[in-house]
C-alpha cells in the first residue's frame, strides 16, 4: 500500500459530477464529469447500470430506506474515524479508467485502488473533491465529445436525467 | 439466540425479476431465503465462485478500505426481514474495539464472503420466515429458471 502523497495541485484538474445519462441500448450509464472551474471540457465515463444508479442517488441526495453499498462504506469510514481527502482518476489502460481514493486518519494518508464509479459514489457521499490528472486528460480521445454528448442527451430525451446546474 | 447459516445457493426468481440468496443452517433444519437485486446477487455470486474480477468490484473496494486500516469483519447477523426492508448488522473489530454497523443483508453477506466471516440469523427471523413458503415456491419452479445468473 502506497503512502505517497502527491500535492493535489500538481497536474490535477478538479471535476464535479454534472449528470448521469442513460444509455438506452445497453445496460450502462454515462457519468458526465464537468470541470469545477466551469470551463467547457466534459469528461464522460461509462459505468454499469447499478454503479450509475448509485451515483445518481448521491447526486440527487435521494434518501433510501436502507443504506446502499456506498452508504455502508461511508458508515465504515466514519466508524474508523477516517476521512476521504480526495479521489483522483489517475490512469487509463485499454479504455479502462483507474481511480485512487486518498484516505486519512490521524494525519496518515493511505490510498486505495478503485473503479472510478465506486470512487465517485463515495466522493459524493463524503463531499470529497474529484480530480483527473492532466496525463489522463491528454490521453483520452476527445474528438467531438461535447457535441456527441449533446446529441445523446437529445436522442435519449432523458430530460429527467439531466440535472439543473 | 442466533444460528449460524451457510450460503446454499443463489437463484433467479422470474416472478419477481429478482434473485434469491438461500441460507441454510448446519443440519438443514432451517432455510432462509433473502430476495436481492441483480447487482447485489452479482456481488455475492462472484465471491461464491471465487471469481477475481479485473478491477475491484464495490465490495472488494469496501474490503480494501477495511484492510487498509486493519479493521476485521468478525461476523454478520441477519436481524430482521420485513416486507421489503431487510436488516443486518456487521460486527467489526478495529483497534481493540468492536463496532456494529447497520447494513442490508446483501451487502453484509457479500462482505462476509470476502472476509471469511460467519453469517448468523436471529431466531426471530427464522421463525418469521417459514421455510414452507420457500419450498412451495421451489415446487412451482421450472428447471429453466435455474442458472440464469449470467444473463
Amino acid at each position: 500500500m502506497s503512502k505517497a502523497n502527491p500535492a493535489p495541485d500538481q497536474g490535477l484538474i478538479e471535476y464535479k459530477v454534472d449528470r448521469v445519462v442513460d444509455e438506452t441500448n445497453t445496460d450502462t450509464k454515462i457519468v458526465v464529469l464537468a470541470r469545477q472551474d466551469g470551463r467547457p471540457d466534459s469528461f464522460p465515463i461509462w459505468v454499469g447500470a447499478s454503479e450509475g444508479h448509485a451515483i445518481k442517488l448521491a447526486l440527487d441526495t435521494t434518501m433510501t430506506p436502507r443504506p446502499m453499498s456506498h452508504d455502508l462504506i461511508k458508515g465504515f469510514i466514519e466508524h474508523l474515524n477516517v476521512s476521504v481527502r480526495r479521489v483522483v482518476i489517475a490512469d487509463v489502460k485499454n479504455s479502462t479508467y483507474y481511480a485512487t481514493v486518498y484516505l486519512e486518519n490521524h494525519g496518515v494518508e493511505r490510498t486505495v485502488d478503485a473503479r472510478p464509479s465506486d470512487a465517485i459514489s463515495l466522493a459524493l457521499r463524503t463531499h470529497a473533491p474529484v480530480y483527473i490528472t492532466q496525463d489522463v486528460l491528454s490521453r483520452r480521445n476527445t474528438a467531438n465529445i461535447d457535441s456527441w454528448l449533446a446529441k445523446l442527451d437529445n436522442k435519449t430525451g432523458n430530460q429527467q436525467e439531466l440535472r439543473e446546474s | 439466540m442466533i444460528t449460524q447459516m451457510h450460503l446454499k445457493g443463489l437463484m433467479f426468481d422470474p416472478y419477481n425479476n429478482a434473485y434469491i440468496v438461500v441460507l441454510r443452517d448446519e443440519d438443514g433444519q432451517e432455510m432462509l431465503p433473502i430476495w436481492v437485486g441483480k447487482a447485489e446477487a452479482g456481488a455475492i455470486s462472484m465471491a461464491l465462485e471465487n471469481v477475481a474480477p479485473p478491477r475491484p468490484m464495490t465490495h472488494d473496494f469496501m474490503k480494501s478500505i477495511l484492510d487498509a486500516y486493519d479493521a476485521k469483519v468478525i461476523s454478520v447477523v441477519i436481524t430482521d426481514l420485513n416486507e421489503n426492508t431487510y436488516f443486518a448488522k456487521i460486527h467489526l473489530m478495529y483497534e481493540d474495539s468492536e463496532y456494529t454497523v447497520d447494513a442490508r443483508p446483501s451487502d453484509a453477506i457479500a462482505l462476509a464472503l470476502r472476509s471469511n466471516a460467519p453469517v448468523f440469523a436471529k431466531e426471530t427471523v427464522l421463525n418469521k420466515q417459514s421455510s414452507e413458503e420457500l419450498e412451495q415456491w421451489l415446487e412451482n419452479l421450472k428447471p429453466e429458471d435455474f442458472g440464469k445468473l449470467d444473463s
